[in-house]
């Protein structure tokens, strides 16, 4: 099926799926434009290991792209790839503690090449370079508190005010109940609040 | 948002806030509680905090691995099938006949298996009487094509070919550069041409 003149990047998520349900691989690429870096941001703040954030993230996608038959549309295409990264995410969290963040770099890397390799790379923002200091020592406090909650939290807190979803989608994603998505939400920025204090002084 | 002035905030009318929905009484109580003041403003410094973090994005190259890992389906076979089904479900004339026939295949594999297991004696016999006369055939048609092959006019001279080691030799040479010859013709004309083509920009 042709795209019968449909611009892809305009078109919106269902459209794009309608595409490559007929086997067009430009559709399929333009998911995974839309949504990598979101579902790469989500799933890094979840495990904060760059390597193993790709390789979920990209296990996400062969997931969500290989069962595209499967996805019914009267749900969001964004809450259903959210849900297979959340999910792989939260899977990998519990088969392994992780506790310690680094925004230069894996954890686990031990030669200078590998923690290069694997430090984080930051999207496309202009900013001059004081700002850039100031906002990625300020943005390493908030991302090392956003670590240190619960992983329900975690998620709960990156998907509303990182990723800007809406508490009903989230609550869809996460598969909990609106209640306790809000009282979670709730529960992560007071957590965070005492967290930054020290932010203040 | 009624009669909450004399209460605090709840966690709901904090969202409100943030989100720029907030009633008059909660503006109200607001304006007259320096706790929840600062109380929403923080949850606003840290709300736009978390908004303006940065944006992480995976290595250059992700999107490609992701699409060597994707079975994309063929479009054309998704046409073809999308077609058959279609042209199958036009109208009930056609399910049922399209179910007829698959009934008839489905009562035929099924009297084939029930007819193979009552006599599977035969079935066997069968099996071994074909098998020998393969056999048999098989070297009645080996002796039938030698005898021709020797019977030709040409076979004499082939056979003299092979009369000395230097003969053979040469022979073989021959055959071998004939065989290069017709592979190298045959590349140069599967070769795809390299250069422009000139109705190509037509």
């Amino acid at each position: 099926m042709p795209s019968g003149g449909l611009d892809l990047a305009s078109a919106t998520d269902q459209e794009v799926v309608v595409l490559a349900r007929h086997g067009q691989q430009a559709a399929y690429r333009e998911l995974v434009r839309r949504y990598e870096r979101p579902i790469f941001a989500l799933v890094f703040r979840m495990v904060r290991d760059r390597e193993l954030a790709e390789d979920l993230a990209q296990e996400t996608f062969v997931k969500a792209l290989n069962a595209i038959e499967s996805y019914r549309p009267e749900f969001k295409f964004s809450s259903w790839i959210f849900k297979i990264a959340n999910n792989a995410a939260i899977d990998h969290l519990r088969r392994r503690e992780l506790d310690t963040l680094s925004l230069d770099g894996s954890p686990h890397a031990e030669t200078p090449e590998a923690i290069e390799a694997t430090a984080l790379q930051i999207g496309d923002r202009q900013e001059t370079a004081l700002e850039e200091v100031e906002a990625r020592e300020l943005g390493g406090e908030i991302e090392a508190a956003i670590a240190r909650l619960r992983p329900e939290y975690r998620s709960c807190i990156l998907l509303r005010h990182v990723e800007g979803r809406p508490y009903e989608e989230i609550a869809d994603i996460l598969g909990l109940p609106l209640g306790t998505v809000k009282t979670y939400i709730h529960r992560a920025r007071n957590e965070l609040r005492e967290l930054l204090a020290h932010l203040k002084e | 948002m009624t009669g909450r002035s004399l209460t605090h905030l709840s966690l709901d009318d904090l969202d409100a806030w943030l989100a720029g929905q907030l009633g008059p009484t909660g503006h109200a109580h607001l304006d007259g509680c320096a706790e929840c003041r600062e109380l929403a403003n923080t949850e606003r410094i840290l709300v736009n905090h978390l908004a303006a973090l940065q944006v992480l994005a995976p290595a250059p190259g992700f999107a490609d691995r992701v699409m060597a890992s994707v079975a994309i389906p063929d479009p054309f076979a998704l046409r073809s099938m999308e077609s058959a089904r279609r042209r199958l479900f036009t109208s009930r004339r056609s399910v049922a006949i399209a179910a007829m026939l698959a009934l008839a295949v489905a009562a035929s594999m099924a009297a084939s298996v029930v007819w193979s297991l009552g006599h599977r004696q035969m079935i066997a016999e069968l099996g071994s009487w074909i098998s020998g006369s393969a056999a048999d055939w098989a070297w009645i048609g080996l002796r039938g094509a030698v005898s021709s092959v020797m019977e030709q006019p040409w076979y004499g001279g082939l056979r003299g070919l092979a009369g000395s080691p230097a003969q053979i030799a040469v022979a073989s040479a021959v055959a071998s550069l004939t065989y290069l010859s017709g592979v190298l013709a045959l590349r140069k004309l599967m070769t795809l041409p390299t250069g422009p083509v000139s109705h190509a920009s037509a």
